[in-house]
């Protein structure tokens, strides 16, 4: 600690703290203008500028470090007259366009004026700016507005990890440029921005900001689950902001989070409930739909019935889902697109680790010491994330490591990339747990107190060949023996498990190998360790959560194990058996299973297998569809019940990290669409004969019945956000796994299909400016595969796959090594997804050019 | 030296505009600029330096604030950035006859305010234009008065440096490369000390950074660790085994001819091959570095991160061939007359003589130099160090020579320097680094006789020595004590005087090409070029022993030089060189200067590994810099930028 006097008060602060953190601490408000806190101090706008005894110069408080003994004025007649004249330079050839300009009315500079005194303009210059920049996707650059702050700058490069902003020219016509190619389009850039020199085009002239009624909710584009304030005006999301320091992603926004709201208002908004595509009024399609599934039921048996839900859909409505089919429809074939990746993760991370999810929240990835990030494209799975991490490298210190079958973007700022062949991952994991062992660099402590089966890991580690691990994965033993050093040496680390190993064939091999490797390196250990398995859907934890598998009852509960409890909570007889994805599936080609309830989902383009789930659903007696969008899918349905996005909606979501967030109105849903908890609630007092259940009344008895939510959300009414229990595992409760390591087959080409990352689901391919980023599927092909195929950049290819056939445009890029082509399964178009089999995310193929 | 109309530099005004004895200047300005014309006027960071009085000073003023706000103001700051857009356009206006006395008010304000920019470029570019307007008030106010008509020189040349990057002798953009280790882009920062300097490893850690010596942090509390920050730099991309970005122009289809791959010739290498040249590099060596190699054992400098910067160099081109000596497996002549031109990079590798009885009879345990036995040990060529080793000598080389000796097995090993530890003219933390090593020092011995016993060196006789007065490197001179002679057992001796370039492949027929009479080669006035046309030197060979970032800096201006030969047929320096070359003359750093601001922060330093065991190993001392530290120490950077510009009457 050092002590020093600011304006005649005594301060005392941490070593390292700047004048202005030292101001801020005993309450004197120093004049800022470039200052940001979440960047690096820039010292541009001069503004802060303060006396220290002893310095003939004025000394800037935002990046001066406060010393031992130093005396600071931070008001006097000398400074006032700096403050000023330096906010008159600003004004020099400022546009006087405030009335237009989008930032009036919430504008920094406006507001230093106001409280500088500038009131004249005594110097004069040339205009030289630079013209308005009109040809960026998306957002508008009006240099003559620019102070050069720089804030725009710092965030892209050092918070966002973009690094495409950057100051060109010199003097007086310097400007706010950008690498196009580098940009991700978070839209970071808008919202720092204190005047009007970065502005959203989809926002420009929609509304002043004091016309717009603010929101604070969550954005549910993914399941990192920012913090969000939305902002509307006449039942209309305009723009999505978040704030910094107050929030857990630190103001910081996507692609999705900032530009992605737009499909709120598109005009293929499901707005009436509609039967054999006509409109009904809800009475009677909820009639209807009771009534069909009743009949159903009670000819056939509950079997006959089948539903899906949605990570789309609220804890409450998820639960609410499971319990209207268990309960009402007697019927266990429930499931949801979890079982395609996260579910599978989930089972083996909570039978071995004892975890529901995440073990440690977002924000302590960047404190860690050392990060994996395996199988995953942080940047387009949960942005988040990759911002923590962004933070971790850039800023702390922390060692990389990217496991990843693509030269994502993160390698640049990894210390060791694992370029690992397809289906090694299990070698991969196993190697480095091996090597930390061998080179005595386990986390013993936690094995010893943890694990009950720390005899078997050794044994099972011993067994793994390091010769065959390096042949498997196409690593050098080098580069494998690095990557431990750097887990090894580190006294924090945090492991990242992304889509391409939960979605992979061999996902619970996988995920096995890697909760040893999470127990091995200590990333169950300490505070700032944690083991994170990505979840790439809004609410796909809460989806988990809610129990909507046939094997599961909520909070991960053994289906059998748990059904006594559950029968006596809600007095009824459960029933026996139930099928899941593939068994509904099968069940509809078969004709067992006659009707089917989709409640924000669609298997047309979701699931694996799309083509296939497309003429099952055709032969359907009863497709009920319950979503907020018109698609392919509800063109099917007997019944259309239109839904409620999350901004239009109360209830809960969990992010992957095990926070609980609560959603709020921003805005009525559009025409006649109702929250999917009122539909759900309707539907089961119309199929039982108990009351319909209240929002509040289901997230009580989801807490009251499901482990990890007990007695942690009480009282979320009055919070924005609550955490679920923390991750305490009991003494010898862990258990390692001993996966079989299997040599992955060799293909000439195989494709991996992940996530757009300008795309979130096929949602926001509905909103406008994702469509401009991103208007369709992209086959991404390494050069040497495209001469090899004879197709160029922009070309089509066919691909053919197991199950079926997609054409799609290919765009050629080294980050694909040669053997694998990419795309993403966001788009309806290429419908990737229908030449995937059910469980596998990497496949052989063929391609042609189309 | 020309003789001074006006002068404002260094705050002493010179005034000789009235005519009568001339008062006499202290700064170097050369009379003529290349062949352009004389040397007009010169303007900077300290003030106006006027030599013709037909110089039109406020065009001058106008022209160097444009200079300063279109082509370097980086508009980072506010007033820099609008303060000095102001100030040019005010300037242009007096220059076009619209101006008003309030005008120089204007100017006036703002020079103050531009005391409060972020860096000391527009702040500094504040002062010769206020000089103008407080020492040529009449001119401006002729302008006003529509008497004059502005009169250009016959060419303005501008130049930015900094105090450090004029000292350092490779001149490496210094505060550019460490601001971009403060805004965390390690990328550019190396990018940018590759414009300049192509072995950044080497000279992130082995460089004497004449640069951190004319930093003016320093005079505000400590200076910044210059070196270790290009280490950061080099280490990032290295760490994140990154391919290196540069990528040679289109083939010029020329054939050079480097001969030593130290940094002299690597550095040559690099850049030539840069142009698209074809460079072969051969080394008597049987890997690259020269002295860099064989000379800085592996603790202060890896050798594999040496290769490394070789291979980068390599990668771009250039081929290198080992274990061929010019002189003995190829003459000078032949290389001239298979390539485009030739550069010499053969540094200096004959040892200095100890001046004492016995030294050249061959004697079992004495070393022939300290640079012979470090080679032989580096090479392992099967260099058997005793037990008792006595190391005589007080520079880098001696010190290299006592600690590897231990690391070598020798238990005992003595520094014997005729002078005191304050006069040793080796790194003092590098004399720390060896007495924490347990290295002996035998300080105000000189040796005067060797004592041998069967042809084998027992021990060595020394003197006693005392400081007299100072001599005319400014230490004071070493004198005898007589009659105090004793002798120091050992069982080797290694003399670490210094070093000579050997020059004996220049055979007698010489090729042109002079040499001084300490056995260097000339080279004629910055351009790196001998005598002989087509032959370029650089480095120790031609400057005699000095330092890894010397050659660096002769390497660079050799190539530069060599490329327009090559590809215009002409030896010129451009107006980047001459400029350099006339700012080096004026000497930036004042050490006396007031810089204001406050401080109280200390310099960050790298982790290294301490305790005597570590000399049991050639494992690396110093430790990788935490970035997040080194970031740290970047904020402590004053960007201490300057514009000069001169004008050609």
């Amino acid at each position: 600690m050092i002590n020093l006097k600011i304006d005649g008060k005594d301060v005392q602060i941490a070593s390292g703290a700047t004048i202005l953190a030292a101001a801020e601490a005993v309450g004197i408000k120093i004049p800022t203008l470039c200052y940001l806190k979440k960047v690096s101090p820039t010292g541009a706008c001069r503004v802060c500028a303060v006396e220290v005894e002893g310095a003939d110069k004025t000394m800037t408080a935002c990046n001066t470090r406060a010393v031992d003994g130093m005396v600071v004025t931070t008001q006097s007649e000398k400074l006032a007259g700096i403050r000023r004249q330096i906010v008159e330079l600003l004004l020099v050839n400022h546009p006087l366009d405030c009335p237009v300009c989008d930032a009036g009315g919430e504008c920094e500079l406006q507001d230093i004026c106001y409280s500088q005194n500038v009131v004249r303009q005594p110097f004069e210059a040339d205009d030289v700016n630079a013209a308005t920049i009109d040809h960026w996707p998306l957002i508008q650059q009006v240099p003559s507005r620019c102070i050069m702050c720089e804030k725009c700058v710092k965030t892209c490069h050092e918070t966002i990890g973009s690094s495409a902003l950057s100051v060109n020219e010199k003097g007086d016509k310097a400007f706010i440029d950008k690498d196009l190619d580098k940009c991700e389009f978070c839209g970071n850039c808008v919202q720092v921005c204190p005047t009007g020199t970065m502005i959203s085009k989809p926002f420009k002239f929609k509304a002043r900001p004091w016309e717009l009624r603010k929101t604070a909710s969550v954005c549910t584009l993914c399941s990192a689950q920012c913090q969000v304030d939305m902002h509307s005006k006449q039942g209309k999301v305009l723009r999505v902001t978040s704030e910094d320091g107050s929030t857990v992603n630190d103001g910081n926004l996507c692609v999705g989070g900032f530009f992605g709201h737009d499909y709120l208002n598109s005009d293929q908004r499901l707005t009436t409930p509609l039967i054999d595509q006509q409109t009904s009024s809800w009475e009677i399609a909820l009639d209807k739909v009771a009534a069909e599934l009743s009949r159903v039921r009670d000819e056939l048996g509950g079997q006959a019935i089948a539903g899906l839900a949605s990570p789309h859909l609220t804890n409450e409505e998820n639960y609410l889902f499971q319990k209207l089919f268990r309960v009402a429809l007697a019927s266990n074939n429930i499931d949801s697109e979890a079982r395609f990746g996260n579910l599978r993760a989930a089972k083996v991370l909570n039978e071995q680790l004892k975890l529901s999810g995440a073990s440690n929240h977002i924000d302590r990835i960047g404190q860690a010491e050392a990060v994996l990030v395996f199988g995953a494209d942080l940047r387009s799975e949960a942005p988040a994330l990759n911002w923590q991490v962004q933070l971790a490298a850039r800023k702390n210190d922390t060692r990389l490591i990217v496991a990843n079958q693509r030269k994502i973007k993160l390698v640049k700022q990894a210390e060791s990339f694992l370029q690992y062949r397809v289906g090694s991952e299990v070698y991969l994991a196993g190697a480095l747990a091996k090597l930390l062992v061998e080179k005595g660099q386990a986390d013993n402590d936690f094995l010893n107190q943890f694990v009950g089966n720390r005899d078997e890991l050794e044994a099972y580690l011993k067994q793994l060949d390091l010769v065959a691990a390096c042949a498997a994965t196409g690593l050098t033993l080098a580069q494998l023996e690095e990557a431990a050093d750097h887990l090894g040496q580190a006294a924090s680390v945090a492991i990242i498990i992304g889509r391409d190993v939960i979605g992979s064939v061999q996902a619970e091999a996988a995920v096995a190998a890697l909760a040893n490797l999470a127990l091995v390196s200590g990333a169950l250990h300490g505070d700032h360790s944690g083991l994170y398995p990505v979840t790439t859907k809004g609410n796909m934890q809460g989806l988990i959560d809610a129990g909507v598998a046939p094997e599961f009852l909520p909070g991960l509960q053994d289906y059998t194990a748990a059904k006594n409890k559950f029968e006596s909570s809600w007095q009824v007889k459960l029933p026996e058996g139930g099928a899941d994805a593939a068994g509904i599936l099968a069940g509809i080609e078969q004709g067992t299973i006659r009707a089917l309830f989709l409640a924000g989902t669609n298997p047309l383009v979701g699931f694996p297998e799309s083509a296939r789930w497309r003429k099952a659903l055709e032969k359907l007696e009863i497709l009920v569809v319950q979503d907020i969008l018109a698609s392919e899918l509800t063109q099917l349905a007997t019944v259309v019940l239109p839904g409620a996005a999350s901004a239009e909606k109360r209830g809960s979501v969990t992010a992957l990290d095990q926070r609980v967030n609560k959603l709020k109105i921003a805005v009525a849903p559009p025409g006649e669409a109702r929250p999917d908890v009122a539909i759900l609630s309707e539907l089961f007092a119309r199929l039982s004969d108990k009351p319909e259940p209240s929002e509040k009344a289901l997230r009580q008895e989801m807490m009251d019945l499901s482990g990890g939510y007990a007695d942690v959300c009480q009282n979320l009414e009055q919070r924005s956000f609550c955490w679920k229990q923390a991750y305490a595992p009991a003494a010898k409760s862990l258990l390692a796994a001993t996966p079989a390591l299997t040599t992955p087959e060799a293909a000439e080409l195989q494709l991996l299909i992940g996530k757009c990352p300008f795309q979130f689901g096929t949602t926001t391919t509905y909103s406008a400016a994702n469509h401009e980023l991103a208007p369709a599927g992209l086959i991404i092909v390494n050069p040497a595969d495209a001469a090899k195929l004879g197709v160029a950049d922009g070309g089509h290819l066919k691909v053919t796959g197991p199950v079926g056939s997609a054409i799609g445009k290919v765009m050629i890029n080294e980050m694909v090594p040669a053997g694998l082509i990419t795309a993403s399964d966001n788009f309806t178009d290429m419908n990737i997804q229908q030449i995937m089999p059910s469980g596998s995310n990497c496949v052989a193929v063929t391609a042609l050019k189309a | 030296m020309a003789e001074v109309f006006f002068s404002s530099w260094g705050g002493n005004v010179i005034d000789n505009r009235q005519g009568g004895e001339p008062q006499a200047s202290t700064f170097k300005l050369p009379e003529n600029y290349l062949d352009e014309g004389n040397v007009g006027a010169f303007m900077g960071w300290d003030g106006i330096i006027v030599l013709n009085k037909d110089v039109d000073i406020v065009k001058m003023a106008a022209e160097y604030m444009k200079r300063v706000q279109e082509k370097y103001c980086c508009a980072k700051c506010t007033p820099g950035k609008r303060g000095t857009r102001v100030m040019m356009d005010t300037l242009s206006r007096v220059l076009a006859g619209h101006g008003n006395e309030g005008d120089l008010d204007t100017l006036t304000g703002l020079a103050d305010l531009l005391e409060n920019c972020k860096c000391t470029l527009c702040m500094t570019a504040a002062k010769p234009v206020l000089d103008t307007v407080k020492h040529f008030r009449d001119d401006y106010l002729a302008y006003m008065r529509g008497e004059r008509k502005s009169k250009p020189a016959i060419a303005y040349h501008d130049k930015l440096t900094a105090p450090c990057m004029d000292r350092c002798p490779a001149h490496i953009d210094i505060p550019a490369y460490v601001e971009e280790i403060k805004d965390y882009r390690h990328d550019e920062s190396l990018a940018t000390i590759r414009e300049y300097m192509p072995i950044p490893a080497v000279c992130g850690r082995v460089c004497p950074h004449p640069c951190e010596s004319a930093c003016r942090r320093a005079l505000v509390d400590e200076p910044v660790s210059i070196m270790v920050l290009k280490r950061v730099a080099s280490d990032h991309e290295l760490l994140h085994h990154q391919q290196p970005p540069m990528q040679p122009k289109p083939s010029t289809g020329k054939q050079i001819m480097v001969v030593g791959a130290g940094p002299a010739g690597l550095t040559t290498a690099y850049y030539l091959a840069l142009e698209g040249h074809k460079v072969k590099i051969i080394d008597m060596l049987t890997e690259p570095g020269g002295t860099v190699a064989v000379g800085i054992p592996d603790y202060r400098m890896p050798r594999p991160l040496l290769q490394r910067e070789a291979d980068i160099i390599a990668a771009l081109g250039v081929e290198i061939e080992y274990g061929v000596k010019l002189g003995r497996d190829v003459s000078l002549r032949e290389l001239k007359e298979q390539y485009d031109a030739v550069f010499l990079g053969t540094g200096a590798f004959k040892s200095k003589p100890m001046g004492v009885e016995g030294e050249d009879e061959g004697y079992n345990g004495f070393s022939e130099g300290g640079i012979h036995y470090l080679r032989a040990v580096a090479l392992g060529e099967g260099m058997v160090t005793p037990k008792r080793v006595i190391v005589v000598g007080g520079g880098n080389t001696a010190i290299d020579c006592v600690r590897v000796a231990l690391r070598e097995g020798c238990e005992d090993s003595i520094l014997v320097y005729r002078r005191t530890r304050k006069e040793m003219p080796a790194e003092s933390y590098e004399v720390d680094d060896a007495e924490e090593e347990n290295v002996q020092f035998e300080f105000l011995r000189n040796p005067t006789r060797l004592i041998v016993e069967d042809n084998t060196v027992v021990g060595v006789e020394v003197i006693k020595m005392e400081l007299g007065e100072p001599d005319d490197s400014g230490r004071r001179r070493p004198v005898e004590v007589a009659g105090s002679e004793y002798v120091i057992p050992c069982d080797m001796v290694i003399p670490a005087i210094g070093q000579d370039p050997d020059l004996g492949y220049l055979e007698e027929g010489d090729y042109g090409i002079k040499q001084t009479r300490w056995n260097s080669i000339v080279t004629n006035g910055g351009t790196m070029m001998t005598d002989n046309e087509g032959v370029f030197a650089g480095g120790d060979c031609e400057y005699g022993a000095m330092t890894v970032v010397l050659a660096v800096g002769h390497g660079r201006r050799a190539a530069r030089v060599m490329h327009r030969y090559l590809t215009e047929g002409k030896v010129y320096l451009d107006q980047e060189d001459t400029m350099e070359d006339i700012i080096n003359n004026l000497n930036i750093f004042d050490d006396k200067e007031n810089v204001g601001i406050c401080g109280g922060l200390h310099r960050e330093h790298q982790p290294k590994i301490a305790g005597a065991e570590r000399a049991q190993n050639y494992g690396e001392i110093e430790l990788a810099m935490p970035e997040s530290q080194a970031v740290r120490e970047a904020e402590r950077c004053l960007r201490c930028y300057r514009v000069a510009m001169l004008a050609v009457q």
